[in-house]
């Protein structure tokens, strides 16, 4: 199995001493993030995120399918992660590692446990038909803060995503191509986002946000907060690593919580400018079916 | 099933009779197998887990040119001290198929079970002296009898337990439990109590959190909150958690002191040396 190279002892001295003396390899504040930009694709649900020099690409689809017997009035929602040797000689196909099943544990705890999607809205006859929608999130490159690029891909490919408009008349379904009917966004209740600390030191006292790979190498433990902007948590996971003080921890989420609103309204305005983008005609306003509703 | 949580306005006392900061019965053992190197046995109220801790020993063939956590498949995971010359700590958990009401088949992948593993290893290697056992393995193996809430927060006590049986040398004690608040995510209503230690129905229905923190100190060792809740809540359930787990450690403590005073009272080792003027009880 291929094994990711350590850094060198002079690499590991350098960083965690430059900690210390509260710089960054890249000049960074310690809680600044690299910069953040995402781009749509041509097709609906579609989002590429880099940040810095990590790439991540989600893509959003939907089929009709059944719905699981246990829930009949629900859709079927799922988030998968690929994590391949594109990224990093650590990965291999088809052998997920553990990053990569903490990786999509974080991700399905945030984004869909905490109830971002309605699933409800997805069924179309109950216990025979419902939606099924799918991320696939692909790592193009990896330069550290996956879980946040990700988790920031798949709320972004989510909130693009529109999917097919349907009817259903005397108990025949009918999905409609684009070109008959306009797509329909998905229910979407709020939009959760991870914000990633690493934590650096002895007593776990230097606390970063995005760190790059080089830093995540020598960190000593990390702590991923996920928050909307309404100031609700959505998960933490702190999953062991050197122990941090718990007032550190509650400033942290302080923080956390300032970045996400600026993720959110980041987001917000990168999809008004792509809806703007596409209506050409400025009708879009006439031919949506969409009822009001109050969406975070 | 719903729980009319509302009840608990009424008369501040939750589904069990409990009030906000009482902790569960804990009922501990240790050394408790015989052929293993370190044993404990833990109740949490009705959470009932056994571990099993082997080594430090030679690394298996097996490990050698891995990293950490590569052999996740057949022996459980292990993340922390995957540095060369540092122990690794090797942790499985297995959930009995009779534990909880449901008998819900879980595959050798499951993630959830996988995550519980990691974490558990990248405490217990955060408080363990791992860099004393160069090229060794320490391998944990939990086994949950009965689930009934708090079940991360019993197998970390359990595993320092059954550490401290081993006689590893570790910094502190690694004690968790968990926290919770009477409010929804959606009420914004100030009057919401912070409860402790939150059983399985009340882990269903209320938000909550599991604590784990070093021996007597405020340090947080692991922190994982997987319900929405508003991030005012998150403060007064911290300290609640942790003032737990100070209780639990005290217990721990208690359990550990107790049966070395026995195991001298039988004369099953001996008092070693400078131990003549300490204080066993």
């Amino acid at each position: 199995m291929p094994r990711e190279a350590e850094p060198s002892l002079n690499e590991k001295t350098f960083v965690l001493q430059a900690l210390q003396e509260k710089l960054r390899l890249d000049g960074r504040e310690f809680d600044q993030y690299r910069p953040l930009e995402l781009t749509f694709g041509e097709e609906y649900g579609v989002a590429e995120v880099s940040l810095g020099k990590t790439k991540v690409l989600a893509k959003a689809s939907a089929e009709v399918t059944v719905p699981y017997p246990d829930r009949p009035l629900d859709g079927v929602f799922q988030i998968s992660t690929e994590l391949s040797p594109m990224a990093s000689p650590a990965f291999e196909v088809n052998r997920p590692t553990e990053t990569e099943v903490l990786l999509s544990r974080l991700l399905e705890k945030t984004v869909r446990r905490s109830g971002a999607l309605d699933t409800e809205s997805l069924c179309l006859v109950a216990g025979q038909k419902c939606w099924s929608v799918r991320v696939d999130v692909h790592v193009l490159s990896h330069d550290g803060n996956l879980i946040d690029a990700c988790c920031f891909a798949v709320v972004a490919a989510l909130r693009h995503f529109k999917k097919a408009d349907t009817s259903i008349e005397g108990g025949v379904l009918t999905v409609y191509t684009p070109a008959e009917r306009e797509p329909v966004p998905l229910g979407w209740l709020h939009s959760p986002f991870c914000v990633t600390w690493s934590v650096f030191g002895e007593e776990g006292d230097i606390a970063i946000l995005d760190a790059t790979r080089a830093e995540e190498q020598v960190r000593v433990g990390s702590c991923t907060i996920s928050l909307n902007r309404h100031g609700e948590i959505c998960q933490i996971a702190k999953l062991g690593g050197t122990a941090v003080e718990a007032i550190a921890l509650l400033n942290c989420t302080g923080i956390a919580l300032t970045k996400a609103k600026e993720l959110s309204s980041y987001l917000d305005g990168k999809l008004a400018e792509d809806a703007k983008r596409r209506d050409k005609s400025g009708r879009a306003e006439l031919l949506t079916a969409e009822n009001d509703r109050v969406t975070g | 099933m719903p729980l009319d949580t509302s009840a608990y306005n009424l008369a501040l006392l939750r589904v069990d009779g409990r009030r906000w900061n009482e902790l569960r019965r804990i009922h501990a053992q240790i050394r408790t197998q015989p052929a293993a190197d370190g044993s404990s046995y833990l109740e949490m109220g009705h959470t009932k887990v056994m571990c099993v801790v082997t080594g430090p020993s030679e690394s298996g063939a097996r490990r050698v040119g891995t990293t950490g956590g590569a052999a996740a498949g057949a022996l459980g995971s292990g993340g922390g001290g995957s540095r060369d010359g540092d122990a690794e700590v090797v942790v499985s958990v297995v959930l009995a198929g009779f534990s909880s009401v449901d008998r819900k088949r879980r595959g050798r992948n499951d993630k959830g079970i996988l995550e519980l593993q990691s974490t558990i290893s990248s405490a217990l290697s955060s408080s363990l002296h791992t860099h004393l056992y160069p090229r060794s393995t320490i391998s944990i193996s939990l086994h949950v009898l009965s689930q009934d809430g708090s079940l991360l927060a019993a197998l970390l006590n359990a595993a320092t337990l059954a550490c401290i049986d081993a006689g590893i040398a570790m910094t502190d004690y690694v004690a968790a439990c968990t926290a919770g608040s009477t409010s929804t995510y959606a009420a914004n209503d100030e009057k919401a109590d912070p409860l402790l230690d939150m059983n399985h129905q009340e882990e269903q229905e209320l938000p909550g959190l599991t604590v784990a923190t070093l021996g007597q100190s405020d340090r947080v060792i692991v922190l994982v909150c997987e319900s929405r809740v508003q991030v005012s809540r998150l403060e007064g359930m911290l300290a609640v958690g942790v003032d737990g787990c100070k209780q639990v450690r005290d217990i721990m403590d208690k359990v550990v002191r107790e049966k070395g005073r026995r195991m001298l009272e039988e004369g099953a080792i001996e008092k070693g040396v400078g131990l003549e003027d300490m204080d066993l009880d």
